[in-house]
């Protein structure tokens, strides 16, 4: 792994959740961006952002919060929660991202649709690693993609998120390289190109 | 044309800022506005091509912003976004040609599938509009023509160029003809038995796009019911003109660079390497190193398109050509109107030769066109011209030449109630142009 010393992408479970869970979501943001990950519970209570009409939490100003929370060595931050997260136009929302920016969310909630034991929590982990790769894609400037298989593929429904593969395309690979070279980031292993 | 833009019009700021987001990630370019009044200014400005109207705001309400853009920007979607308790006014709003509506909060799978609906339908609408214009481009083939030191240049240009296969990037304002230019050089070469294919990048959405250059395999997606050739592998042999190329979509520059590197590509769903073997002209009215800068162009795919390049000179720079062009237009349009008029008049022609043309030989095209059709004599007076204004031939004659474009093009604004579409056709010149000209000259539709 050749990540510059002292940047790194952090992971910010908002409650207790599974170490197992964690750890895939740190071995795909490892594979996709190369980047060493580490744990920090930065934030363990979001009842700031809980809208009691909607009986969700606003997405939105977790993200606001966290960006101030990260620390320095941190490139980028993402929070994993187990709540159901909207934005207000919306009904819900799978996660969000600040657009080129340095903190996104990802939430488990609607990522447990129809898994059944005993593959739940298999399923469930690398669904929610899906998303968390997707998520922090946005955060280096990458959009939603046309193509099914990629990964910033943006997924109407559970299908889609099991359809789509756990890897970037080939178009946003080279726009991941352009923005990494525009931040002047050398991180990725070469074998992800 | 890349992303899409999308104005979305609510008085709510959270309802703005979270739609404006979560749309961006989707990836189109959007543009917000706190009221229908700003709303209306924005709409002047710029294109856009999805307006997300919120019904109920504080001042101008969503309906009335509605009717107005229907009669000034008919080509604009517009979705209105209510909530529940106002479907009734929804409904009505459709009635006056909104697309379609919302209810809020909306499920993200609904906007997404709407979005894709109202983009399939435009890419259809402008994929027939192109191909009207392709066909008039056709007729127009003949009218290349010049005297002016120049066009002498372009042409011995042209014909120095033609004879070689490298790839030719032909730039220059709206109306001067590059098409022309493209089909000149595909003509003078050896590759003349060949097919052209024409390729208006700014015409599609990227996704239609892709399909569009490379065509698909049956099954790729939902609609493909048969494999269809797209249009890389119908120019194989021949040379491949993709206009606007300064539109396309990042992630198409990408496609494109892999295509003129390899000259291989796969057909979308197909596992297939496919060789072709074209030539390249490119197109484009922008400034693409401007581009480049702002991060909107590749830069490799700029040095592998920018190996040849000229620039079709406007015709305000080569004005001794007014006179044999219009007479060209003349007979063509007498010819096809069947009406006995052949002469211009000393006195149309000063007012032409004064004129600035902005809109290029297309605008000038318009205005014989229009002059034949509306004139009552066999001769073309300076009354017949769209480009005749008496009370301003005096005041104009000390302005600067932005000055005599800013003030025609609001006079044309004026005269057809800034209808954009209607506007932009009389001057010669794309809608995209006129808003970017709009925007440039700061013109406001007079309230």
């Amino acid at each position: 792994m050749n990540a510059p010393s002292g940047q790194t992408l952090l992971i910010a479970p908002i409650q207790d959740l599974d170490i197992p869970l964690l750890e895939q979501i740190g071995r795909d943001i490892h594979r996709v961006y190369g980047f060493q990950t580490d744990i920090d519970g930065l934030l363990s209570d979001i009842r700031f952002s809980y809208d009691a009409e909607r009986d969700q939490y606003y997405s939105t100003p977790i993200l606001e919060k966290l960006q101030g929370l990260a620390p320095p060595h941190a490139l980028k931050v993402l929070a994993v929660t187990r709540e159901d997260l909207f934005i207000p136009i919306l009904t819900h929302v799978y996660g969000e991202a600040q657009l080129g920016g340095r903190a996104c969310i990802v939430s488990t909630f609607r990522l447990c649709e129809g898994v059944h034991a005993p593959l739940r929590k298999e399923t469930l982990y690398k669904r929610v690693a899906k998303e968390a790769v997707h998520e922090l894609g946005h955060t280096f400037n990458l959009r939603h993609c046309r193509d099914q298989s990629c990964i910033m593929h943006y997924c109407r429904t559970i299908k889609d998120v099991d359809r789509k593969s756990n890897e970037l395309c080939r178009y946003c690979k080279i726009l991941l390289d352009d923005e990494f070279e525009r931040l002047g980031l050398t991180g990725r292993v070469p074998s992800a190109r | 044309m890349g992303s899409t833009k999308i104005l979305i019009v609510d008085d709510e700021r959270i309802m703005r800022e979270s739609l404006a987001g979560w749309l961006e990630r989707d990836g189109h370019e959007v543009e917000t506005a706190p009221s229908g009044e700003t709303a209306l200014d924005l709409l002047k400005e710029s294109r856009f091509d999805i307006l997300l109207l919120d019904i109920k705001m504080e001042g101008m309400s969503g309906i009335e912003v509605l009717k107005h853009v229907r009669t000034t920007d008919p080509d604009v979607a517009v979705v209105m976004i209510t909530a529940y308790g106002s479907i009734s006014t929804a409904v009505e709003a459709m009635k006056i040609g909104a697309q379609d509506y919302l209810l809020k909060p909306f499920d993200p799978n609904e906007l997404g599938l709407l979005i894709d609906k109202i983009l399939n339908h435009q890419a259809q609408a402008r994929e027939n509009l192109f191909l009207k214009e392709e066909y008039k481009e056709r007729t127009r083939f003949e009218s290349m023509l010049g005297q002016s030191r120049t066009m002498q240049e372009v042409f011995r240009l042209i014909e120095d160029v033609a004879p070689a296969d490298s790839t030719v990037l032909i730039t220059g304002e709206t109306g001067t003809g590059k098409g022309l230019a493209a089909k000149a050089i595909h003509s003078h070469s050896p590759r003349c038995d060949g097919p052209f294919v024409v390729v208006n990048c700014g015409a599609f959405p990227e996704h239609l796009l892709e399909s569009e250059l490379f065509g698909y395999q049956k099954g790729a997606f939902t609609d493909a019911k048969t494999t269809k050739k797209g249009r890389l592998e119908l120019a194989h042999f021949g040379t491949l003109f993709l206009d606007e190329v300064g539109e396309i979509s990042m992630r198409m520059q990408i496609d494109l660079l892999r295509v003129l590197e390899d000259r291989v590509f796969y057909r979308v769903g197909g596992t297939q390497p496919i060789e072709v073997d074209f030539r390249i002209i490119a197109a484009t009215n922008r400034d693409l190193e401007t581009a480049i800068k702002g991060g909107t162009f590749r830069r490799d795919l700029y040095y592998r398109l920018h190996v040849i390049s000229f620039n079709m000179p406007p015709l305000r720079e080569r004005k001794e050509d007014i006179p044999l062009l219009a007479e060209h237009f003349l007979r063509r349009f007498s010819q096809e109107t069947n009406k006995q008029v052949d002469l211009i008049s000393r006195e149309a022609l000063d007012e032409m030769m004064l004129y600035e043309w902005p809109g290029n030989v297309r605008e000038l095209e318009n205005a014989i066109e229009r002059a034949v059709v509306v004139g009552k004599s066999h001769r073309i007076l300076p009354g017949d011209l769209p480009i005749f204004h008496p009370d301003h031939v005096a005041c104009l004659s000390d302005s600067t030449l932005k000055e005599v474009e800013r003030t025609h093009i609001a006079q044309i604004l004026d005269q057809y109630d800034w209808n954009i579409s209607r506007s932009a056709e009389a001057l010669g010149i794309d809608r995209t142009t006129l808003y970017s000209k709009i925007k440039r000259y700061q013109l406001r539709k007079p309230v």
